[in-house]
């Protein structure tokens, strides 16, 4: 039972990807960015996709080398270069100076983006994955981002109403899992994947180790087994 | 001109606003150069703790310029940084939490522009035409109790970065509290803008001819202030561990709002907190806790012939007003808590909530969220008065954040910055509850130093525990 979340692949753990899927995609600045699965996704090539992620280049390299390097290893990017991406939503697509392929589609219109800054993306997407139909954020009072929103006033003052989101598929990057899917991470690779294997209908983690079940301290574990779906090693 | 500061000793006059035992948020850019610009601290703890938008939670200086890869650690703009002694690591939905309830005291950013109401547009925003994406600057600057901006006077260009008016792109609206520029130190106030202060060589004239709004100059004009103020350092980092229990909860008032931990047993609970509140005698509280008191009479393991310490005492001692519960009974009907015998005499007030409703209220009030749609209660006598909406085709109720003006929690260990970890099931609504309080105090069976606890374990940062004390050895839960 418990062996079947672990793929032997990123192919079979991505063989039901569908035209159209909504992705999240978690990494930060190049951190636990799971390139096997984006680039599993990219050999796959179905498209027509919407992923939802922060951009991945590392910033501490010349911006010309991460864009090149991200291209061959794994990427959102690389997706969008493949003509596989309709749409992103992200609080930062790309790094500033350095849009590369995202920026020349989303100039020439065959890319559309959404900007959501990121407190207010996650809080959408733990809206998603907890079950909740909506949530009030003072984020963004008085700004751009009160457009379309509706405005109440609250006890601790006003507030805009933020619709959860959720997703076909999470694809993580993480230290372990076990073969029921809980999952540890280390450093800053906890970044986004908490929130998203939770808003995902099916979450697909490769992880750099794989224990049995027992193997993870219960204490240390911060994505449960039930939230992550597919397990992969990563290479 | 004279010469304009450069990146560091810019970062120096932002350290030199901060005060020890302070929680400092970082965004992308010339914020990240803050840490470096700290003195070096002997042993112990770091004198202030810096929060980065990747997650990092106190941090120190550069780390090792190692490529991002498992386990790495990185600041706001993804650059390698090291964990100081204490420091602990968060998802992006636990720092959104942080940022937005209000738990950060100084946030920097670095702004592309700033207006004199105190209006900013990240840079981020400005070097992504026509998408706009501010990353999380936005985030930052609405949560945090002080918001400085730092960012060069004028483009290279010499476009003004500081100006009169607001711009519609504008990432937050009234939040920025000081500039930092590389030329003067500029307080934004409800008439628009104060200089305060010039770098060496520059008068306020030469930094008027540099801005884009207008200025009124501080009487005390001085030159900029470089130095950390150490002044208080030890009473900011020492100050969480107190004697004892009756110490640590002398100040709670008469009427206070109080979170207290526990689920249905005995376990999990703050014991020695719970007989020092009782001691203490405070009255006509309002009490936030799972089940309002059963362990007494459902027994749970009770050593015959002794009674379990939880609610009930206060109950028992007509110190609670009210109680907000999720399962305020007992199981038994011939065996009644000491709540509902006093509901049924009509001594407490009630307020009803689901479990699952409770935690995310308690959540809500943690993370800065006003009010949230949930699905529980639909169509029950839990929906009554509230507002029923259809979203997506699906009922839900609104339902709003709660706070507290204590909490009372009990871990397993804590550090001294009051980080804390859980044992087993102990870990219920303690990590829920303690960001919602003004004043949380946990009770613990050991404290250690800073560092001592692995940061991938820690579950409530420090930053929500405002006291810490040791549960002593000989305290017993039963009575």
């Amino acid at each position: 039972m418990a062996q079947e979340k672990v793929y032997a692949s990123p192919e079979t753990a991505l063989a039901d990807v569908f035209e159209g899927a909504v992705i999240l995609v978690a990494g930060f600045a190049g951190c636990e960015v799971p390139r096997l699965l984006l680039r599993g996704l990219a050999d796959r090539g179905v498209g027509g996709l919407t992923c939802i992620f922060s951009h991945d280049a590392p910033a501490n390299e010349p911006a010309n080398a991460s864009a090149n390097e991200s291209a061959v290893h794994g990427s959102v990017a690389q997706l969008v270069d493949k003509g596989l991406v309709r749409k992103l939503i992200s609080p930062l697509p790309f790094a500033p100076g350095a849009g590369g392929v995202v920026e020349e589609r989303w100039q020439s219109g065959a890319l559309e983006i959404e900007i959501v800054p990121q407190g207010i993306l996650a809080e959408r997407l733990r809206a998603g994955g907890a079950g909740l139909g909506g949530v009030f954020l003072p984020t963004g009072v008085g700004t751009r981002f009160e457009r379309g929103r509706e405005k109440r006033s609250f006890q601790w003052g006003e507030a805009l109403l933020e619709s959860p989101l959720k997703a076909d598929f999470g694809l993580l990057s993480v230290a372990a899992a076990d073969t029921l899917g809980s999952v540890v991470y280390q450093g800053t690779g906890r970044n986004w994947a908490p929130v998203m294997a939770m808003a995902a209908r099916v979450t697909i983690a490769e992880a750099d180790r794989i224990v049995e079940p027992g193997g993870l301290d219960p204490e240390a574990i911060i994505t449960p087994g039930i939230f992550v779906n597919r397990v992969i090693a990563a290479e | 001109m004279p010469e304009r500061l450069d990146e560091l000793t810019m970062a120096r006059r932002v350290v030199a606003e901060l005060r020890p035992g302070q929680v400092v948020a970082l965004g992308a850019g010339l914020p990240g150069r803050v840490p470096e610009a700290m003195p070096p601290f002997a042993t112990g703890t770091a004198p202030v703790q810096f929060l980065s938008e990747s997650g990092v939670l106190g941090y120190v200086g550069p780390g090792e310029s190692s490529r991002p890869g498992a386990g790495a650690l990185v600041d706001s703009g993804g650059n390698p940084v090291a964990l100081g002694p204490g420091g602990s690591l968060l998802s992006l939905g636990d720092l959104a939490g942080m940022l937005r309830g209000g738990a950060v005291d100084v946030a920097v950013i670095q702004p592309a522009q700033v207006s004199s109401g105190g209006d900013f547009i990240s840079w981020t925003t400005a070097a992504t035409p026509g998408i706009f994406a501010p990353g999380a600057a936005v985030d930052l600057a609405m949560g945090a109790q002080k918001v400085i901006a730092l960012l060069p006077h004028t483009g290279s260009d010499g476009t003004r970065n500081l100006v009169a008016d607001s711009s519609p792109l504008t990432d937050g609206r009234n939040c920025v509290n000081l500039i930092v520029t590389d030329v003067a130190a500029l307080r934004v106030t409800e008439q628009g803008l104060e200089l305060v202060e010039v770098a060496p060589g520059w008068t306020a004239d030469d930094v008027a001819a540099l801005t884009g709004a207008p200025l009124t100059v501080a009487p005390n004009l001085r030159e900029m202030t470089l130095a950390w103020n150490d002044a208080d350092a030890d009473a900011a980092t020492a100050g969480k561990v107190y004697p004892d229990g009756p110490a640590a909860i002398a100040d709670l008032p008469e009427g206070a709002t109080v979170m207290i931990d526990g689920f249905g047993g005995p376990g999990g609970m703050a014991h020695y907190l719970l007989v020092s509140l009782r001691d203490q005698g405070t009255g006509n509280l309002t009490i936030i806790s799972n089940t309002a008191g059963i362990a007494r009479s459902v027994n749970f393991g009770t050593p015959p012939g002794r009674l379990a310490i939880d609610h009930s005492i206060l109950i028992d001692h007509r110190q609670v007003r009210k109680a907000i519960a999720t399962y305020p009974v007992s199981p038994s009907a011939s065996r009644p808590s000491s709540f509902e015998l006093a509901y049924r005499r009509g001594e407490v007030e009630l307020e009803l909530v689901p479990q699952g409703t409770l935690a995310e209220r308690l959540r809500a009030g943690g993370a800065g969220i006003a009010a949230f749609y949930t699905p529980t209660g639909v169509g029950t006598l839990i929906a009554e008065g509230k507002e029923t909406r259809t979203i997506d085709g699906k009922d839900y109720i609104l339902e709003e954040g709660l706070r507290a003006d204590f909490c009372l929690i009990r871990g397993h260990k804590a550090d001294t910055l009051g980080n804390v970890v859980y044992k087993g099931t102990s870990r219920n609504f303690n990590a829920v509850m303690a960001p919602a309080a003004r004043i949380t105090v946990v009770e613990v069976d050991e404290i250690v130093a800073p560092g001592e606890l692995d940061p991938e374990l820690i579950v409530t940062p420090g930053i929500y525990v405002n006291r810490i004390v040791k549960r002593p050895e000989d305290f017993s839960a039963y009575e």
